[in-house]
């Protein structure tokens, strides 16, 4: 919240000498910490497995299960074939050298490649937490700004009293909550599925509908959630900005309420949003695993409920790295708008 | 379940000093009741969990004040028994998290430099972190009894613990006694004893408590994916047979067996809610200078 307490963004400018170099390292030091964390999330998902409790020829190996190969130079064939039997180190290098190529492995349960499974997914969640994403940030925006500017009144009180309670619901309450009341009681929505079975469309609009149609319920219960986070971020952020000096000078030059509201508070409550934004990212797909698994939606979610239901270590192996890539790429991406928006970051790191 | 947040904004903010008292009075008689629950809980249930009490799907009534699950199972001695694994957790939990965000953010905040940037950076690594998808992964690896599961809830969510507690121990040693009691010779351990760790104690429950709420919200979500210990009955598991047995919105059986679950789980989110707002509002000082 330091940020909010310094001039806005506008009024000051860049030096012409080293601001550009500093803002480089900057960027590359973001970068770096990025690639390693992607490179700890691969590296825990090839050790955990090997080093937590558990084996996966277990059932071969140990004599008082029905499965026990007495003869040990089978065991060790079976070891070899699944490569069990190399060295951790020549193991994680194939590992990585397989991931690079986009090889996930093969599914358990499912019988296929775990990389043809995600993609087929992927759209789907994406659509899904994407704009649960959008809408959240665009209502809890607004909100936020109009319950700044209306502090300590009914709406602000009113505002956080139903954003603290929509917060303290898990997803999965939510999503049930939802599907009872507008899909059971009231049946106004689809109970479940992206699209109608077999339907064939007679436009491009009608396709586009129905997928919205059924998109409906399962994106109320994810952006409901993603609300009172943001909400929060940006009242607090925008009540801030509301004692400065230059919102007294933008007063008294006569400018409209409404562009000190957006152009003046919103720019500045806008810096902390976008972190929020980026973080948000994780706790969104973690929340569309549950609510897809509701309304049966067909993202990567509900292959994760299959996954962990079959005990499919490639596919829960398949699927933490996706979504470890994606969470990655959402957070670099917001931190280096954050560095667009605000030209005193680059600065800041620098000295 | 706010999971992943740096920025955890003050809620407690707009709340005046009596409604805030309010709340917090609220949330420990809501608190209260689940306590009673664990404790006595064996005692108030009329049957054990998974014993096969009566006929299937019965509705309430009789005997089984919230009707029978499809296998039979009483519902009502199942909603009972459910709050142990819940409180048990948030508590493992909840303590675990503080007490290794404690011991990391302490660390970095007295020795500053290199060990600082080096933990601060990895605090950085863990907090973006998918952490729902691992906590899945691990789940399914160990099996995900109450303590291995509070464990690996501590071993991931530490981060924001750690960085509040260290920021409150880098405005400690900058004070006038800490830095006489330096002068005098004092050393890093008689420091953190006498005059680090007890400032921090009130900030650490600020910070215990929305742990513990999370630590709920993530234990029942695991038990929905079928993630945690079988034989010991949770809230989560219930809701995820509810909705398992698809004729569960076509009759009514969703009345009594898959909103009760829900229920008894936000309202005990909701009243550590409300219990960490009051304390938030009492003990971090961070709100205490938005606030004013």
């Amino acid at each position: 919240m330091t940020q909010a307490l310094r001039p806005p963004a506008t009024l000051t400018t860049a030096p012409p000498d080293s601001g550009r170099g500093r803002r480089r390292a900057a960027y590359l030091r973001t970068v770096a910490l990025y690639v390693v964390t992607l490179w700890a999330a691969i590296t825990l998902t090839f050790l955990l497995p090997r080093f937590l409790p558990g084996d996966p020829l277990a059932a071969l190996n140990d004599p008082d299960s029905g499965t026990f190969v007495y003869d040990a130079q089978e065991r060790d064939k079976v070891a070899a074939y699944y490569g069990l039997d190399r060295p951790l180190v020549s193991q994680y290098g194939s590992y990585l050298s397989s991931l690079a190529k986009g090889d996930f492995g093969w599914s358990i349960s499912q019988n296929a490649a775990v990389s043809t499974l995600l993609r087929n997914r992927l759209p789907w969640t994406l659509l899904l937490t994407g704009s649960a994403l959008l809408l959240s940030s665009a209502v809890s925006f607004f909100a936020g700004l109009t319950a700044a500017w209306n502090r300590g009144r009914f709406a602000d009180r009113a505002l956080i009293a139903v954003l603290s309670v929509t917060r303290a619901i898990p997803e999965y309450a939510m999503a049930s909550g939802l599907l009872i009341l507008f899909a059971v009681t009231y049946p106004l929505f689809p109970q479940a599925g992206a699209h109608e079975a077999f339907a064939t469309y007679s436009s491009r609009w009608d396709q586009v509908s129905d997928i919205l149609f059924h998109l409906a319920l399962p994106l109320a219960a994810l952006t409901l959630g993603l609300l009172a986070n943001k909400f929060l971020i940006v009242r607090n952020t925008a009540i801030a900005t509301l004692g400065e000096d230059y919102m007294l000078l933008a007063r008294a030059k006569g400018l409209s309420r409404r562009r000190l509201k957006y152009r003046h508070s919103g720019r500045n409550a806008l810096l902390p949003f976008v972190t929020a934004l980026g973080i948000q990212s994780a706790f969104a797909l973690g929340g569309s695993v549950f609510v897809e698994t509701i309304f049966a939606y067909p993202g990567m979610g509900t292959l994760l409920e299959r996954a962990v239901f079959a005990r499919d270590y490639p596919l829960l192996q398949g699927y933490f790295v996706v979504i470890a890539v994606v969470v990655l790429v959402a957070n670099l991406l917001t931190e280096l708008t954050y560095t667009k928006l605000d030209p005193r970051v680059g600065r800041r790191v620098g000295g | 379940m706010t999971a992943t947040t740096i920025a955890r904004p003050p809620a407690a903010a707009p709340l005046s000093g009596r409604r805030t008292t309010v709340a917090g009075a609220v949330g420990g008689l809501l608190l209260a009741v689940y306590v009673a629950l664990v404790l006595f809980g064996s005692r108030l249930a009329p049957f054990r969990a998974t014993e096969l009490a009566g006929a299937s799907l019965e509705p309430p009534g009789g005997e089984h004040l919230l009707g029978t699950n499809i296998l039979g199972q009483d519902l009502a001695s199942q909603l009972i028994l459910g709050a142990r694994a819940s409180l048990l957790v948030a508590l493992l939990a909840g303590a675990g998290t503080v007490l290794l965000g404690g011991v990391i953010g302490v660390l970095a905040g007295w020795f500053p430099g290199w060990f600082d940037s080096v933990l601060m950076r990895v605090t950085d690594l863990v907090l973006i972190l998918p952490k729902l998808p691992l906590l899945l992964l691990i789940g399914a690896l160990t099996g995900g009894s109450v303590l291995g599961l509070s464990l690996v809830i501590s071993l991931l969510f530490w981060p924001t613990a750690a960085r509040i507690l260290r920021s409150q121990v880098l405005s400690l040693r900058s004070r006038t006694h800490v830095r006489a009691a330096t002068g005098f010779g004092a050393g890093t351990w008689h420091q953190l004893r006498r005059h680090i760790l007890p400032d921090l104690g009130l900030l650490s429950v600020a910070e215990f408590i929305p742990a513990a709420g999370r630590a709920v919200g993530l234990q029942a979500g695991l038990a929905f994916f079928g993630v945690g210990d079988p034989t010991q009955p949770s809230w989560g598991a219930m809701i995820r047979d509810a909705i398992a047995f698809r004729g569960v919105f076509i009759t009514d059986a969703w009345k009594w067996w898959l909103a009760p679950p829900i229920v008894a789980l936000v309202l005990l989110i909701i009243a550590i809610t409300l219990l960490g707002t009051a304390a938030e509002r009492r003990f971090s000082p961070r709100v205490a200078r938005h606030s004013r």
